[in-house]
């Protein structure tokens, strides 16, 4: 006999007529969910993150998909909609739902989401143009981006704070040489429990680059799942989160070096006033084989409420010989003596604190190439840093 | 303009300074020498304002006003500057935005009318070409990457920018070449006025070689031990400071 279906999981799952293709990676992601349940505190991934207390409130009503939003498709893009499986080209076939069944929220998503959206970048077409994507409502939600090999692409992901419930999976294919930059804004959603896996993959020589602003939620667990699995595949992440109130952010990463000479830097940033919670999670693992490997790893939180609370866990497993690894986290407060120097030159105390504050955040933004884009990222700092900042005045 | 009446400050706890009296007019240029732990930079930062120096006896106090009273900013405002011993860097914030910050902030608290960002640069740009502070350092993030010499000079530029009524150089000297030091008291000596007092805090000689001072103190134990003209620094350097602390005792 089968165990319950946990509550984020409905009784539609196994009515729904699918293609013969993707059976079999839906069966596996509902046998994920039956087995291991919805994450809690007691799951060490999780342990930041209680998802299963956030979503008892909701018991079994979401089961819905959530809503996405694709206003222009630049020319060199493809888009499909999910919701027409039964449609699906060749490239949506060959990637949907692989890589989803090994962990419960990603196997909800596929197992729940009626819907979603693809994308495809032809061999080395490199689209100039970004592609806006909204996601709002309540939810789960899918999603798939295929570059082939020599294709460019920006993405812009914009998460709405509105809703109670997003479950949101991406799979990401990044062919040989091509790059992917992938821009993710999640304004502050105070009552929303807000959940998205990323599972990416980067072939020879190609780019992952993720620029993250993260403002939190009542639950907001991002789990980014890289794996560079040939020769020279690259991963780029930067992060900024800026939490007030009693929102939470939690970023989880996973770097898999799969192959030889491939490289992964991260550089995140957190601010956690009032009594809000930044969580960091980030593992390194370097495969047997996956020699001249470079991995760099920074985060750093600053605590603006005695109240507040940040957990950074960085976490290498190398099994590869001469490999680069080096990582570094740190929790503070702002620094002392440049609050002294500061206001021996005239600045005012609190003007002194914001000039420090912006510009510890300023160095995970400043590395972003797109102007546009960095602009974007720094006015979203902007908006959040007044909530952050009302306990610390 | 600054009057230390039998001044006792603790940090931590611990008394450092031990009923040091001294007192500068307008136009005069005081050195404070004295050996490492003698008290030197707890005097610097104390006038500066650091939290963490408790003022436990004396007085200090600075163009009629009791200086244990205001913030360091205000102090800036109010036109006392300290030229750090050991400037700090501050990855994010470029040299010239936190000039101008800094130079308008005491524009501001004076109630005095704020620059543009045209008008800093030009201004900025004037007193940095002497120093040899280049546009790129302006443009880079403040004191990071700098040499020794370019903070040095950083702070030179600073004391000429903001032009202060009171000024305390502590340590300038430290970490100097010969080349960077003429360059520096250059810079010092440029800005002596009238209407302006500095008080050069230096372990060595060498500086008030170039900055020759009206009066030298020597600062032993949390004391001034010795004091006379600009040619006891000659005899500190020849006989050293055991020697004058132990005449003193």
């Amino acid at each position: 006999m089968n165990a319950p279906v946990p509550n984020i999981f409905a009784d539609a799952v196994d009515a729904r007529s699918l293609p013969d293709w993707l059976s079999q990676r839906r069966a596996d992601a509902v046998a994920t969910l039956r087995t291991q349940g919805v994450p809690h505190r007691r799951i060490e991934e999780w342990k930041y993150s209680d998802l299963k207390t956030a979503l008892e409130p909701a018991n079994d009503s979401i089961a819905a998909t959530a809503a996405w939003s694709i206003e222009n498709v630049p020319t060199g893009v493809t888009l499909f909609d999910l919701a027409d499986l039964s449609a699906a080209p060749e490239w949506v076939r060959a990637h949907f739902g692989k890589a989803a069944a090994a962990e419960t929220v990603p196997a909800a998503s596929l197992a729940l989401a009626e819907g979603g959206f693809a994308l495809h970048v032809a061999r080395n077409a490199v689209v100039t143009e970004a592609v806006r994507v909204g996601l709002s409502a309540n939810g789960h939600v899918r999603a798939l981006v295929v570059l082939e090999d020599g294709a460019g692409l920006t993405l812009i992901e914009q998460q709405s704070a509105a809703g109670a419930f997003r479950n949101t999976g991406v799979e990401i294919v990044v062919g040989a040489n091509a790059r992917l930059t992938h821009v993710r804004l999640a304004q502050a959603a105070p009552n929303n429990v807000q959940i998205e896996d990323v599972a990416v993959r980067v072939a020879r020589g190609g780019l992952y680059r993720a620029h993250l602003f993260t403002g939190g939620a009542e639950l907001s667990r991002l789990t980014l799942r890289m794996t560079l699995k040939e020769l020279g595949a690259n991963a780029e992440l930067s992060g900024v989160s800026v939490l007030g109130g009693s929102l939470h952010a939690d970023v989880t990463t996973h770097v898999y070096h799969a192959a030889g000479e491939t490289q992964s830097t991260q550089l995140f940033k957190h601010v956690a006033g009032g009594k809000s919670r930044a969580v960091y999670q980030g593992k390194i693992t370097v495969a047997k084989g996956a020699d001249k490997s470079d991995s760099r790893q920074t985060a750093k939180a600053l605590l603006l409420g005695e109240r507040a609370e940040a957990d950074l866990k960085p976490e290498l497993e190398i099994f590869a010989d001469d490999v680069k690894c080096a990582h570094g986290a740190a929790v503070g407060d702002l620094d002392a003596d440049s609050l002294f120097y500061l206001r021996a030159r005239g600045i005012p105390e609190q003007e002194a604190r914001n000039m420090l504050l912006r510009a510890f955040l300023r160095e995970a933004v400043d590395d972003v190439a797109d102007e546009a884009i960095r602009a974007t990222l720094w006015q979203s700092v902007e908006d959040a840093l007044p909530r952050a900042m009302v306990s610390a005045l | 303009m600054l009057d230390i009446k039998n001044l006792h400050v603790a940090v931590g706890g611990k008394e450092i300074l031990k009923g040091l009296t001294l007192s500068i007019a307008a136009g005069e240029v005081h050195a404070i020498m004295g050996p490492n732990g003698s008290g030197k930079s707890t005097l610097a930062y104390l006038l500066a304002g650091r939290t963490g120096y408790d003022i436990t006896q004396g007085s200090v106090t600075y163009r009629g006003e009791d200086l244990n009273t205001l913030a360091p900013e205000e102090r800036a405002a109010k036109g006392l500057f300290l030229a750090m011993q050991y400037p700090v860097e501050i990855p994010g914030v470029t040299t010239l935005t936190f000039l101008k910050t800094a130079l308008n902030a005491q524009h501001r608290a004076r109630g005095e009318k704020e620059l543009d960002a045209m008008s800093v640069l030009k201004f900025v740009r004037k007193k940095a070409e002497a120093l040899k502070v280049s546009e790129d350092m302006l443009k880079r993030a403040l004191n990071v990457g700098f040499s020794g010499g370019e903070k040095k000079r950083l702070e030179i530029l600073q004391m000429a920018l903001f032009e202060p009524k009171l000024a305390v150089l502590d340590e300038t000297d430290s970490g100097l070449d010969i080349d960077a030091l003429k360059l520096v008291a250059e810079g010092v000596n440029a800005l002596r006025s009238p209407s302006r007092a500095m008080l050069v805090i230096t372990h060595y000689q060498r500086l008030l070689n170039y900055v020759v001072p009206d009066r030298i103190h020597v600062l032993a134990q949390g004391k001034i031990v010795a004091e006379g003209g600009k040619e006891l620094a000659h005899e500190l350097e020849a006989k050293g400071y055991e020697h004058i602390a132990g005449k003193a005792a």
